[in-house]
């Protein structure tokens, strides 16, 4: 799961995420722990409770950088942009999902889906190798604080992810099992997903807390159609993000300077899956596609997800630099291919094909760096706010101004009334 | 309505259909939307023999209690009419088998879905891990689509199929893809199945190719097509 937060807090009013220090701890042996318990249930036999238990030792070991351990641990924390934990009205989606309300309730494809998830591709995959510890003792300078950065982001994520899937599989299991199961099953995904990234971390001597990171966490609400909407796109452009690294690497091999990129191709296809669920969860719900305020809904989300990532990554470049591609390609890529994915369901979506699309970005782009300037002078806080009023009204006009950008009609062909005439 | 378990016995997995005590019709949702297919699913009933008492682990891959909606999908166990047989007999081979396809023109299904591609191979490469018999063709011109008018009037051609008895599966594909036909149709043998026009493909490479890595080489799909075969007489 990828979601993304936004490179300013100004932006917070049209973004769905925001800044979080990152809850850092040195550490010298890290033990994601899965315990998957399968239980019994009364229509539904295997039931999956998967647990991260984090243990750590007390001291930190000699840390391989030059710099002592709290002052790498400070340098992560002013640097680092974690994603927003989510959460929603269970009690809605407890209805949307109820069989017993819902007759008419078409659930061929969460049977498959079901089928699909249980199939579990990846269950022996994930396995570490001695690789990973030799690639980050190698990994020196800027480059290594910079993967640090990455794992952490990644692993913020996923867990993100997993608590709120893990929830909605808990509250589902009476009313609709089969979704319920779905969401349990990707749950256990995620959890494999940042128990990995989290063992990752190990190597740098570091992991994340994440016992404390679910306490402390803040929740941003949406509404159960806006979960879909912002994860399904999550997902799916955490897939094209994947893939993408994954083939430019497999045709690149001498950027391939850290051995998780390898196992990006299963872990893409797990985010691909994701993205179907929801995508079935949609159509399930047709009153979330087929009206005027569903289109002006899918192109908001599409523009927060997209500009997010390009704004988030154009901050980041040596990042994307350090493994051979250029992050506004990269970007740009993910994008089109993301948007072309998304208009299988979402009723609208932006034209970002339009060079012009592309035009706003960078303008925005352009904006936020000055607007980042500001934030690092040494204004006083006064002055700081003054200057930040006229870059926040600009990007809030290029934003308009993109949002507003003749938008491609589209959306699933099992949903469409031009289907009769569609020509294969 | 047929529900589906794997045996955990030792190392290997056995399919096994229990039947329940009326018939069910199972109805695929064809293409247009409105026409339906009612097939009778019936198999003998679980042979005990191969419940041993020293290894009683279960994994149901869908449940046994009956929804109340209709559920097209459960198994992916071939339909046979098998009243004749008792629960010791193996199908005779002149029995019809389901099969299920998803269909569109070749650019859009080889060329263009470049995670088509991906799909594929991830679950050749598990049924490989798993020692399953792969159970999943792409069939180039397929014979059978003469039998489906309303399929190859809003066809582009060459067109492709992908062709499982795993009937959920094929659905799960078709929500993946979206952008393709599907339905199904019942053959007495593999060869009759996957039988196919023999077509030239060639695609055009893309004028502009804007991504950071390669396309997929031409010819990706060969390991998916049906194995050699001898020409099915009509």
């Amino acid at each position: 799961m990828l979601l993304l937060s936004p490179p300013q807090p100004q932006l917070q009013p049209f973004f769905t995420s925001l800044h979080m220090a990152a809850l850092v701890k040195p550490i010298s042996n890290v033990t994601p722990k899965f315990v998957s318990s399968p239980r019994m249930g009364s229509s539904h036999s295997s039931k999956f409770s998967t647990i991260i238990r984090m243990s750590a030792t007390a001291t930190p070991p000699p840390s391989t950088s030059t710099k002592p351990a709290s002052s790498k641990k400070g340098n992560i924390k002013e640097t680092l942009l974690t994603p927003r934990f989510y959460t929603t009205d269970f009690d809605e989606m407890e209805t949307l999902f109820n069989t017993e309300i819902n007759k008419n309730l078409n659930q061929d494809e969460f049977e498959a889906l079901l089928q699909e998830f249980k199939t579990d591709y990846n269950q022996t995959h994930f396995v570490r190798n001695k690789e990973f510890k030799e690639a980050a003792d190698k990994l020196e300078g800027p480059l290594r604080q910079i993967f640090v950065e990455f794992l952490e982001r990644s692993c913020t994520a996923e867990f993100s992810g997993f608590l709120l899937y893990k929830e909605l599989g808990r509250r589902l299991k009476k009313t609709n099992p089969v979704v319920a199961e779905i969401f349990s099953l990707m749950s256990r995904d995620e959890a494999r997903h940042a128990g990995f990234l989290n063992k990752g971390l190990s190597d740098f001597n570091l992991a994340l807390d994440l016992g404390f990171l679910t306490k402390a966490r803040k929740y941003t609400f949406f509404k159960p159609k806006f979960i879909f909407y912002a994860t399904y796109l999550s997902e799916k452009i955490g897939y094209w993000r994947y893939i993408t690294i994954y083939r430019h690497l497999k045709a690149n091999p001498e950027f391939q300077c850290y051995p998780i990129f390898k196992y990006f191709e299963n872990w893409c296809q797990d985010e691909n899956r994701h993205g179907d669920f929801f995508s079935a969860l949609m159509k399930a719900q047709p009153q979330f596609l087929n009206d005027w305020k569903a289109k002006l809904w899918s192109r908001f989300f599409c523009l927060s997800v997209y500009v997010t990532m390009y704004l988030n990554d154009c901050q980041r470049t040596a990042f994307y630099e350090g493994i051979g591609l250029n992050t506004k390609e990269f970007d740009m890529h993910v994008i089109i291919e993301t948007n072309r994915t998304t208009a299988r369901i979402f009723p609208a979506v932006l034209d970002v094909e339009n060079p012009e699309f592309k035009r706003k970005l960078d303008r925005m782009v352009e904006i936020n760096e000055k607007l980042v300037a500001v934030g690092e002078s040494d204004d006083i806080a006064v002055v700081k706010n003054l200057k930040r009023i006229p870059l926040v009204a600009a990007l809030v006009s290029e934003l308009l101004a993109t949002y507003l950008m003749p938008p491609i009609e589209s959306g699933s062909v099992d949903l469409a009334e031009f289907e009769p005439q569609l020509v294969y | 309505m047929l529900g589906v378990a794997t045996l955990t016995l030792g190392s290997s997995t056995t399919m096994v259909a229990q039947n329940h005590a009326q018939q069910h019709a199972t109805t695929l949702a064809s293409a247009n939307g409105n026409r339906r297919h009612s097939v009778s699913n019936r198999t003998h009933s679980l042979p005990m023999s191969l419940v041993s008492p020293t290894n009683q682990s279960f994994t149901f891959l869908s449940s046994f209690k009956e929804p109340t909606h209709a559920r097209p999908f459960t198994t992916a166990v071939a339909s046979v009419d098998s009243d004749q047989l008792d629960s010791s007999d193996p199908p005779t081979k002149n029995e019809a088998t389901k099969y299920y396809f998803l269909v569109a023109n070749a650019k859009f299904m080889l060329d263009e879905e470049e995670h088509f591609q991906e799909q594929l191979f991830e679950r050749l490469r598990l049924f490989g891990e798993r020692n399953q018999e792969q159970d999943f063709w792409l069939v180039i011109e397929p014979k059978f689509l003469d039998k489906f008018s309303n399929i190859t009037k809003r066809l582009k051609r060459p067109a492709v199929a992908l062709v499982s008895t795993n009937g959920p599966w094929i659905t799960f594909m078709k929500l993946r893809l979206d952008r393709v036909l599907s339905d199904c149709f019942e053959a007495e043998s593999l060869e009759e199945a996957l039988a196919f026009n023999p077509t030239d493909l060639k695609f055009e490479k893309p004028e502009k190719w804007v991504a950071p890595y390669p396309k997929y080489e031409s010819g990706w799909w060969k390991p998916f097509l049906p194995p050699v075969q001898t020409e099915v007489k009509p």
